[in-house]
């Protein structure tokens, strides 16, 4: 895997060093929050949301799945621009790993929705109505996020690069973000309590990552402290996360190493 | 002398396709040689290369590099050469020192020494000022010579240059020759050069392979190619309703290529040798030469002997094909 640190700095570098992409990545955490914070803050009259707490806890795990997943999907499309303007040809020429091309752009991506992430929640936090941790929140609670948008991050990221790795039209892979992106979002429990949703919906969202992901984080910062059974729930959650992540990073490596091109 | 590339019948037949885009060709490079492999569009010329810097898998046939086998040692041979492709392949959005900086990282160069050599290579050609830029104001040339540069920054023991000069301006061109010159004498490094341009090759190779349809046609040094061809041509022209008749009678003469009244073309062994004994031939004979001309053989007609085409033929249709490449990677 030689190769990942230099191209990992340098997709790094070319993030932070444009304006636009990087103030857009930091405020349309921003954006999410105070806008489906502020629609949709009538939903706790319906009592899907514990008594003492706000929309925007209840959404906060939701929203931080769903950056992940975002920007996780737009990691394909930085290997397509790698082939179609030139670079690839000379990473492919140099001593490294296919797979390193792949995985360092995986790896940028989980840095840069981190960043994302401890700016949403900041952004959360002081929004008036905001999020609000219960009291006794613990280190643990904390790795379970962390946990969770990793191997968020990393099943979309890996996903959408797999499907880049022969591809050389850019429209395709917009075109197949733009179709997955909506049922993958309102097909899980990101944003609505099951309660509100139709039955086969909630069904077919049991399913979906980003509803393990998103209630994951969602039991830590609405409970704190954790019952048993509740930890079961998140194991069963972050452990599934796991397997289908590891999966991915496994169906990458072999393809990258297999199939890439210029 | 060790050769320090061998191939031996290699082929490659691409997916779907049923003719090989290299069809069995083998040839042996020596230490410090610039060798020219000399072909039209589709001959073959970057599949070869492409294979030997294996970037793409052979289909059948043998190749080493420095030792090590194209299939079974990638990784070794891709440390020891070094390449610069026909497409332009530097990040536009890292300057040029920091694209010369993470291609040396690749090959675990420390951080110190990449540092000064990519300080010498952008000096070298006279990249300094721009070092710090955006590789996206660049001109054409510029990025070309950066290419170069970025294909040194191993310090390879073979370098790889397909089509170098593609698409430059005659100047832009004419420097890009002195720097390779100066890597063959400075260096002792070994070059392969593909082209399609004869002056280029002419140039530049110590040999010469002619590839045509994925084979190799004929190999030597430009020299013994064109001796091959025996001979240089002669035209002279006679001064109007003279009698050229004894001139033929000349018995240098190999070959009389055109005869028309006042104009006699005609091929010598050596035109540097022939020439005075030809003059004073025609002078004894009372004949008067209003003009003379010698034309040394050139890679052309060796290419037209061996091929039965010219290889200019392909010029204008390449030119524009290549303005549409360099227009289409600014739009992609």
């Amino acid at each position: 895997m030689s190769g990942v640190f230099p191209l990992l700095m340098r997709d790094l570098k070319k993030w932070y060093r444009n304006p636009v992409f990087f103030f857009t990545g930091l405020i349309q955490p921003f954006f999410w929050i105070a806008l489906f914070g502020s629609a949709l803050s009538n939903l706790s009259h319906l009592g899907a949301i514990p008594q003492g707490s706000t929309y925007i806890t209840y959404i906060v795990g939701g929203v931080l799945t769903i950056t992940a997943l975002f920007t996780g999907m737009f990691t394909g499309t930085n290997i397509i621009f790698d082939r179609r303007l030139g670079p690839m040809g000379r990473f492919l020429a140099s001593p490294i790993s296919r797979s390193s091309i792949v995985f360092s752009r995986i790896f940028s991506a989980i840095i840069r929705i981190m960043v994302q992430s401890v700016i949403l929640i900041i952004a959360a936090l002081v929004l008036p109505n905001g999020l609000k941790f219960p009291g006794d929140f613990s280190l643990a609670d904390v790795l379970v996020i962390i946990t969770a948008i990793v191997l968020t991050s990393l099943i979309f990221s890996s996903m959408f690069s797999v499907i880049a790795i022969r591809m050389r039209e850019m429209n395709t892979i917009f075109g197949i973000v733009n179709l997955v992106n909506l049922p993958l979002l309102f097909m899980s429990y990101a944003m609505f309590p099951v309660g509100l949703m139709a039955p086969w919906i909630g069904d077919v969202a049991k399913y979906n990552p980003v509803s393990w992901s998103a209630e994951s984080i969602r039991l830590v910062v609405l409970q704190g402290s954790l019952t048993a059974s509740q930890w079961g729930s998140i194991f069963q959650w972050l452990g599934a996360l796991a397997l289908l992540a590891a999966g991915m990073v496994a169906l990458t490596y072999v393809m990258a190493e297999k199939e890439i091109r210029d | 002398m060790v050769p320090i590339i061998r191939v031996e019948s290699l082929t490659k037949v691409y997916k779907g396709e049923t003719k090989p885009a290299v069809d069995a060709i083998s040839l042996e490079i020596l230490e410090g040689e610039v060798y020219g492999l000399l072909g039209p569009n589709g001959a073959g010329k970057t599949t070869t290369i492409n294979m030997l810097t294996t970037r793409l898998s052979s289909t059948r046939g043998k190749a080493s590099v420095g030792g090590h086998d194209i299939n079974r040692e990638s990784m070794a041979i891709r440390r020891i050469i070094g390449v610069v492709p026909q497409d332009l392949t530097a990040d536009e959005d890292l300057s040029g020192r920091e694209n010369l900086l993470l291609v040396a990282s690749f090959y675990d160069v420390p951080k110190k020494t990449a540092a000064e050599r990519a300080s010498k290579l952008l000096n070298m050609v006279d990249l300094a000022d721009a070092a710090d830029k955006h590789v996206r104001e660049y001109s054409g040339g510029m990025r070309k010579r950066l290419e170069l540069i970025i294909g040194l920054i191993n310090e390879p023991r073979v370098l790889f240059l397909d089509e170098p000069t593609l698409g430059l301006d005659v100047q832009t061109r004419s420097v890009m020759w002195d720097y390779i010159t100066t890597l063959k004498r400075d260096y002792n490094m070994t070059i392969i050069l593909t082209s399609h341009y004869l002056e280029e090759i002419d140039a530049l190779a110590d040999r010469v392979s002619i590839v045509d349809h994925g084979k190799i046609i004929v190999t030597g040094t430009p020299g013994e190619l064109k001796a091959s061809l025996k001979g240089d041509i002669v035209t002279m022209g006679f001064r109007d309703g003279q009698d050229t008749a004894p001139v033929k009678e000349y018995g240098g003469i190999i070959e009389i290529l055109d005869s028309k009244p006042g104009t006699l073309k005609i091929r010598v062994a050596d035109a540097d040798s022939e020439l005075p004994d030809l003059m004073g031939f025609v002078f004894k004979k009372g004949i008067s030469i209003t003009t003379l001309s010698v034309q040394k053989p050139s890679l052309d007609e060796v290419f037209l002997r061996y091929t039965g085409r010219s290889l200019r033929e392909d010029a204008p249709a390449d030119r524009f094909k290549n303005a549409m490449n360099m227009r289409r990677m600014r739009q992609a």
